[in-house]
């Protein structure tokens, strides 16, 4: 048995234990994740436009996370939709900034790894740059849309007369409760990915100035502060979706309890 | 809502970061001076000729040779124009393609024949991250206000930290990582929490329940590493490594997994607590269950995200082998098989700390109702 299959089945078996139900859906959907994910990476292998990979595996990506995460359709349709506004808006933002910082395919770092392969693929490293870290943003933004919508069905749930303005206010009280901790989850992710290339940058006593135009180093902060930023527009737009979708949140409050 | 929320303060606020952001995006673009290396900005671009290639796995790409015109905005020859050549591609891996307005590092920058000769060597990138960086603490500053700056506050602290064990580690050649980010890894959440939750009892409860569950976790993954030999664990695929890679690999997990565990037991305790100012006479079997409740409802999608962060960085690197004519296989053990692994020890952590806080917090809380 590989250490793959051993550490998978412990976790199964782990989840399974605590969440029963759930967290064999929870399992699943890790499982259908990583599907999606090398599909992704096999439909641009094949020279299906990226962007277009990008959005319709993004959005399953998303549909999986929310969807078999959770149960209530209340809370999960509303961040789904949410989570959809933000996609296409940090679409646009990435567009912009990976256009303006050229951060596509790889560093002087990776000579290494490259040699003997050929690199000239006749694919746009620049649009593959934009999958990537739209891709690395979505668990994020999926997060905390189900946190913010979850807590608001369950204010509706007890006052369904709270106004839209009030609602919206609840939803920022829920984001700044949990932004500190998702904030640290994305940071932590991303930065212990971080390790090796920083200890070869400070081993190899890389200049502040060197750093901050490395094509490796300003592309993963692009993705870490591109995720934050979705965290931070999810908050408001899933208070929003959820100020449109109140009606049909309360009316379904019997039928599904 | 919108009465209440523009006061005063916000709008001296957002027009001082406003005036912030300008000043610095300003200095960024403008900053050739503080550089040693020669800058040098494009002002007209000719392409010389174009040249189909194809690879021996029938890749077809154009490669294009560039001449550009280029001014020195630093260094002694600063405001000279002179011609340089660059050769891109139609995928751009490690090539560039410069537009007009854009600046580029020069090397071995030399008169020769009183002409100025150099070579185009990388693109100034560092007015995005600082453009970036502005957009995240406006956007925190103005959305979450004082939690939204302890959380900026916390992240720019846990930075330093790691820096300063990175230069520790190299001292010691990295002789003593695991040790060394251990240790990192219990300061780090100590100020995470302290900064994010504030000295309390609730904050020792989290912090008490993340470390176990993180350090459990990993004893757990290295069982099961020493039961399955580490079979299929290709630390030679690592990227950038230069010490030894294993323990390497141990502590980028430890860290990448840390946040997550952080966040979940976070949301339990501040739920268990919760409970237990509603109704003080709580028993320890009932915050056990809804501590565990809480907890398989958020690790899926707490899974999800590191799965996300962890596996997407193989992208690029899996593609490059798949065009290169490797199997599936191959492409998936040599780039995603170590994410795969990470992503496994994180969710085990994950797991693991919903049963363990739920009964840490239950056992904590329920012991007061006895006195």
């Amino acid at each position: 048995m590989t250490t793959i299959t051993g550490l998978g089945l412990v976790l199964l078996i782990l989840m399974v234990l605590v969440g029963g139900k759930q967290g064999w859906t929870a399992f699943l959907s890790l499982l259908l994740n990583f599907g999606f994910l090398y599909f992704a990476i096999i439909l641009v292998a094949f020279h299906v436009p990226p962007l277009f990979v990008t959005v319709t595996i993004g959005i399953t990506i998303l549909a999986i996370t929310i969807f078999m995460g959770e149960d209530d359709l209340r809370t999960t349709v509303t961040a789904f939709y949410a989570s959809l506004i933000v996609l296409c808006l940090i679409l646009v933002l990435i567009f912009i900034v990976e256009h303006w910082a050229m951060v596509q395919g790889f560093g002087t770092e990776d000579s290494d790894e490259l040699e003997g392969m050929s690199i000239l693929i006749g694919i746009s490293y620049f649009k593959v740059s934009v999958t990537t870290t739209i891709l690395s943003s979505l668990g994020a933004i999926a997060e905390a849309a189900m946190a913010i919508s979850s807590g608001l069905t369950e204010i509706l749930e007890n006052h369904p007369e709270r106004t839209n303005r009030q609602l919206i206010h609840s939803g920022m009280a829920i984001g700044q409760q949990i932004i500190g901790t998702t904030f640290n989850t994305l940071f932590f992710g991303f930065f212990g990915g971080f390790l090796a290339l920083f200890i070869w940058f400070l081993g190899l006593h890389y200049s502040f100035g060197t750093i901050m135009n490395n094509k490796i180093f300003v592309a993963e902060m692009i993705e870490i502060l591109i995720s934050f930023i979705g965290v931070l527009i999810t908050v408001p737009m899933t208070a929003w979706v959820m100020t449109k979708r109140r009606k049909s949140v309360v009316d379904n409050y019997p039928k599904t309890k | 809502m919108i009465k209440q929320y523009w006061t005063k303060q916000r709008i001296w606020l957002l027009i001082f970061l406003m005036v912030v952001g300008i000043g610095a995006l300003l200095f960024t673009s403008h900053n050739e001076q503080f550089y040693q290396q020669p800058i040098a900005k494009v002002i007209s671009k000719k392409t010389l000729s174009k040249q189909r290639v194809k690879d021996q796995f029938d890749n077809v790409d154009h490669q294009y040779n560039q001449q550009l015109q280029v001014k020195l905005m630093n260094g002694k020859y600063r405001g000279q124009k002179l011609t340089v050549q660059n050769t891109y591609s139609d995928s751009q891996p490690m090539d560039q393609r410069y537009r007009v307005g854009n600046e580029v590092f020069l090397t071995q920058l030399r008169k020769r024949g009183g002409k100025l000769t150099a070579n185009v060597n990388g693109y100034k990138r560092d007015t995005v991250i600082v453009f970036l960086l502005w957009l995240v603490v406006l956007m925190l500053l103005l959305l979450m206000g004082r939690s939204g700056m302890f959380a900026f506050l916390s992240v720019v602290i846990n930075a330093l930290l790691f820096i300063i064990a990175i230069e520790i580690d190299l001292k010691q050649n990295g002789q003593h990582i695991m040790l060394l980010f251990s240790v990192l890894a219990i300061i780090f959440t100590f100020i995470s929490l302290l900064l994010v939750l504030g000295f309390s009892k609730r904050m020792l409860a989290t912090f008490a329940a993340t470390v176990i569950g993180t350090f459990v976790a990993l004893g757990v993954s290295m069982l099961v590493f020493m039961w399955t030999h580490e079979r299929g664990i290709y630390y030679e695929s690592m990227e950038y490594v230069t010490q030894v890679p294993r323990p390497l690999f141990l502590a980028e997990t430890l860290l990448g997994s840390l946040g997550a565990v952080m966040d979940e037991s976070s949301d339990i305790i501040a739920t268990l607590f919760e409970l237990k100012q509603l109704n003080p006479a709580v028993t320890r079997k009932q915050l056990f269950i809804s501590g565990r409740n809480v907890g398989k409802s958020i690790m899926g999608p707490l899974i999800n995200v590191l799965f996300l962060i962890f596996m997407v960085d193989t992208f690029t690197g899996s593609l490059l082998y798949i065009k290169n004519g490797n199997s599936w296989g191959y492409t998936y053990a040599m780039n995603m098989s170590l994410g795969t692994i990470q992503s496994l020890i994180s969710g085990i952590g994950i797991v693991l700390s919903v049963p363990l806080v739920s009964l840490f917090g239950a056992l904590l809380l329920g012991k007061k109702v006895q006195r």
